[in-house]
C-alpha cells in the first residue's frame, strides 16, 4: 500500500508530462485550439437553455443555470469513464515494452479531465457572475471538497473500466450506452424530489446523485451542503476507490501478455 | 522474506507459461460463445530458473533465440510475472529493452527527453541535471529544438539511447540494444557502458554478442530451454556454448544433406531406369554425378571428410584451432605425375584460399588402387561464415582428372568478432613518449 503510494510519487514526472501532452494534445491542429476548453461548455448550455426554456419546460427557477452547475460535474465524470477506459489499451507500446506502475495511466488522464473542468468552472462562474445570480462565499468554501471527493470516485472508476477493457474491449462501446443510462438515473436535468420515493433507495446508491446534489446545493441553492450528503459521497468514492485498485492490481499483472 | 544484503537481484525458482491463443478472444460475442474453450496453447517458456545477482556484478544472459532469455529480463523488469517464484530487487532499476518509449514526433528533442526520462521514471529535478549530459551524449546539439520527426532514424536512435544511458540506475537491465548507430556510436555505447559498470552499477545483459559479454561481465548465464545449462566466468561459459550451438548447426545442416540427398537419390535412380545401365555401378556411393564435375576420371574421389580435434567427419570447424581434410581417391587406371589441389570459397564467392601439391612443391607422385590424401591445417585463420570447398585431381600440369567444384560445404564459427575474411596473425605494442 505504502509502496504503492511511493512508487507512483516516484513517477510524478510522468503523471505530469502525459497530463501536459494530453491538455496541449486535445485541441490540438484546431484553429481556436485551447478557447475550445471554454466555448465548448459554453453552447452546451445555450443548447439546453433553448430546449429546456421553450420546449420542454421544467417549471424550475432559472433552469439554465440548475442545469449548467451539474451538467459540468457530470461531463467530466462520463468524460473520465468512456475516455478513460481505453488509456491502458492506447498504451500498449509502452505497457508491453517498460515497466512504470500502471496506475499513472489512468491517473493521467482522470487528472488531465479534471484540470479541463476546472476551466469549465471559469465559465460557471463567468455565467454566475454575468447573470446576476451570485454566489455565496461560505457555500463556496465547500466547492474544492466535492470537487475532490468528484474526483476520488472518478479516479476509483477509470482504474477499474481502464484495467477491465483490456480484457474486454466490447467495454468501449458499452461503455457509452451505460454512461447514458447513467446519466438520466442521476439528478441532473431534474431534481432530486422529482425522484419517486419509493425509487429513492437506488437513487440513493448512485455515487454520483450525493455528488450532484452537492454541487447544487453549493452553486445553485448557495448555501452549504448537508454534511450527509457530502459523508454519502466521500465513503461511496473512498470504496469505489480501492475495488477500482483492487481490481486494477489484480489484472494489470497480465496486461503485457492481454495486449 | 530477506534479500541477503550483498545481493542486488534474487531470483527464486521461477516458471512462466505463455498463453498462445488460436485467435484472440478478445471481443464479447466470443468470451461468451466460447467461454468454455479458449483454444490456447501453452507453452513453457521458463522451467524454474534461480540465480543471483550481486551488486555491482555484470551477468550476461546468453541462449538461442526461444531459450527464455528476453522473458527473464522481462520479468525482472516486471512487466510480466511469474506463474510461480520470486523476484527480490534492491535499488532503483532502469531497463534499456524498450528505447525511445514515448516519443513524440512533433515535440522537439529536448521536450521528448523529458517525456521519455520521465517514463524511466526521473523527476523534473533530475532531467534539468542530466540534461546537458544527454544532449552531448547523442551530438545532436544543433538539432536538439526540432521535431523529432525531423530526424534520420539514426539520430532518433541515438537520442533515445542517450537518455536510457543516463539514467542512474542501481540495477541496469539490457536487451540487445548496444548496436545502435554506426560503429563510432556503438564504441561509444559500450563505453559508456563500462564507465557505468565502473561506478558500482548492477548490469545484467542478454546478447548475442559473447564478446560484448566477455567484456562487460563478471558472470554468464547460459539459459537453455527454460533452465539453466551453465553459469560461471564468460570464458569458460562460452567455449561449451559455442559448441552446443555448433552441434545444432550440424544437425540441422545433416538434415539438410539428407533431404537432398534423398530427393537426388530419387533424381538418381530415375536416369539409371532411363538410360539403361552403363558403367554406373562403379560410381561410389558417397561421391555423386554432378554437373559441378568434369575431368577424364583415370581416377575420382570417392569420399571426402573434415575432421577436427575432438570430431571425425564433421561440418564445423573452429576458428583457431586445428583441422584436417581427408580425400580418398581411387584410380581406375595408372596416373602418373599426379597433384591434389584444394580451393576454399565463402558463401559470397569470395576466393579464400587456393594450392595444390605442386604449388607447395610435394615431390612428383603416381596414383595407383586406392587410398587417400589427408590436408593438415593448423589454427585454422578463415572467419567466422559458411564456405565451400573445392577439391581436385590432376596431372601433367594441369589436365583435371576429376575436378570436384563445391565438394563440400562446412560451417566456421569463432569466439571472438573479428572482421574480415581472414585472422592475421599480430600482436599490438603501445610505446609513449613522454613530453
Amino acid at each position: 500500500m505504502i509502496k504503492l503510494f511511493k512508487d507512483i510519487y516516484d513517477y510524478r514526472e510522468m503523471v505530469f508530462s502525459l497530463v501536459r501532452r494530453d491538455l496541449r494534445g486535445r485541441y490540438k491542429g484546431t484553429i481556436l485550439g485551447f478557447l475550445w476548453t471554454f466555448i465548448n461548455p459554453l453552447l452546451q448550455l445555450v443548447v439546453y437553455t433553448l430546449v429546456f426554456s421553450n420546449v420542454l419546460r421544467m417549471g424550475i427557477e432559472k433552469y439554465y443555470i440548475f442545469l449548467f452547475v451539474a451538467l459540468i460535474p457530470w461531463i467530466f465524470f462520463s468524460g473520465t469513464i468512456t475516455g478513460g477506459c481505453e488509456v491502458i489499451l492506447g498504451a500498449s507500446n509502452m505497457v508491453k515494452k517498460i515497466y512504470f506502475p500502471r496506475e499513472v495511466l489512468p491517473l493521467a488522464y482522470t487528472i488531465s479531465s479534471f484540470v479541463n473542468m476546472l476551466f469549465s468552472f471559469i465559465v460557471v462562474f463567468a455565467v454566475l457572475l454575468f447573470s446576476g445570480y451570485g454566489v455565496d462565499p461560505m457555500a463556496l468554501l465547500y466547492l474544492p471538497v466535492i470537487m475532490i471527493i468528484e474526483f476520488v470516485l472518478a479516479l476509483g472508476m477509470a482504474l477499474l473500466f481502464s484495467a477491465l477493457t483490456v480484457y474486454l474491449r466490447d467495454l468501449q462501446h458499452i461503455l457509452g450506452i451505460l454512461m447514458l443510462a447513467w446519466q438520466f438515473l442521476t439528478p441532473i436535468m431534474y431534481s432530486e424530489d422529482m425522484v419517486p420515493e419509493k425509487y429513492m433507495g437506488i437513487w440513493r446508491l448512485n455515487p454520483m446523485t450525493s455528488v450532484i446534489t452537492a454541487y447544487r446545493d453549493i452553486l445553485y441553492n448557495k448555501q452549504p451542503p448537508h454534511i450527509n450528503t457530502l459523508a454519502e459521497a466521500a465513503i461511496l468514492g473512498v470504496v469505489l476507490l480501492v475495488i477500482g485498485e483492487v481490481v486494477f492490481r489484480l489484472l494489470q499483472r497480465n496486461f503485457a501478455e492481454e495486449l | 522474506m530477506g534479500m541477503r544484503e550483498e545481493n542486488a537481484v534474487e531470483v527464486h525458482d521461477i516458471k512462466k507459461c505463455f498463453k498462445v491463443y488460436a485467435d484472440h478472444a478478445g471481443q464479447l460475442k466470443e468470451r461468451i460463445l466460447f467461454w468454455k474453450r479458449n483454444r490456447y496453447e501453452e507453452r513453457k517458456v521458463l522451467d524454474g530458473i534461480s540465480f543471483e545477482v550481486k551488486k555491482g556484478e555484470a551477468v550476461g544472459l546468453i541462449g538461442q533465440n526461444g531459450c527464455g532469455k528476453s522473458t527473464t529480463l522481462k520479468l525482472l523488469t516486471k512487466i510480466i510475472y511469474p506463474d510461480s517464484g520470486t523476484i527480490q530487487m534492491n535499488g532503483r532499476v532502469s531497463s534499456l529493452i524498450e528505447l525511445g518509449a514515448g516519443f513524440h514526433p512533433d515535440m522537439s528533442g529536448r521536450e521528448n527527453i523529458y517525456t521519455n526520462a520521465a517514463i524511466f521514471g526521473l523527476t523534473k529535478k533530475e532531467i534539468d541535471a542530466r540534461l546537458d549530459d544527454i544532449i552531448a551524449f547523442s551530438e545532436l546539439e544543433e538539432f536538439i529544438d526540432n521535431p523529432v520527426r525531423t530526424y534520420s532514424s539514426g539520430m532518433y536512435m541515438r537520442l533515445a539511447f542517450a537518455v536510457a544511458i543516463n539514467v542512474d540506475a542501481d540495477i541496469l537491465l539490457i536487451d540487445e540494444i548496444l548496436a545502435v548507430g554506426d560503429a563510432a556510436f556503438q564504441a561509444k555505447c559500450f563505453n559508456r557502458m563500462r564507465e557505468i559498470k565502473a561506478s558500482g552499477t548492477t548490469i545484467i545483459l542478454v546478447s548475442h554478442s559473447l564478446g560484448q559479454i566477455e567484456q562487460l561481465c563478471d558472470r554468464s548465464i547460459w539459459i537453455h530451454e527454460g533452465k539453466i545449462k551453465m553459469e560461471g566466468i564468460p570464458r569458460d561459459v562460452h567455449p561449451h556454448y559455442m559448441d552446443h550451438m555448433a552441434e545444432m548447426t550440424e544437425r540441422a545442416a545433416e538434415k539438410r544433406r539428407q533431404e537432398e540427398a534423398r530427393k537426388a537419390e530419387g533424381n538418381a535412380a530415375e536416369e539409371q531406369k532411363n538410360e539403361a545401365k552403363e558403367e554406373k555401378a562403379e560410381q561410389p556411393a558417397e561421391v555423386k554425378e554432378n554437373p559441378q564435375r568434369y575431368g577424364n576420371r583415370k581416377a575420382e574421389i570417392t569420399s571426402i571428410s573434415l575432421n577436427r580435434p575432438d570430431k571425425q567427419d564433421c561440418h564445423t570447424l573452429h576458428s583457431g584451432e586445428d583441422a584436417e581434410i581427408v580425400i580418398r581417391y581411387k584410380a581406375h587406371e595408372t596416373v602418373q605425375k599426379a597433384a591434389f589441389g584444394i580451393g576454399i570459397f565463402r558463401n559470397d564467392g569470395v576466393h579464400c584460399y587456393g594450392t595444390n601439391t605442386v604449388i607447395d612443391q610435394l615431390e612428383d607422385f603416381d596414383l595407383e588402387g586406392s587410398g587417400s590424401m589427408t590436408v593438415r591445417i593448423s589454427k585454422l585463420p578463415l572467419l567466422q561464415g559458411s564456405y565451400s570447398m573445392d577439391i581436385a585431381i590432376e596431372c601433367d600440369q594441369g589436365i583435371p582428372v576429376d575436378y570436384y567444384k563445391n565438394a563440400i560445404q562446412f560451417e566456421v564459427t569463432s569466439r571472438l568478432s573479428e572482421a574480415g575474411v581472414m585472422r592475421v596473425e599480430h600482436t599490438w605494442e603501445l610505446e609513449k613518449q613522454n613530453g
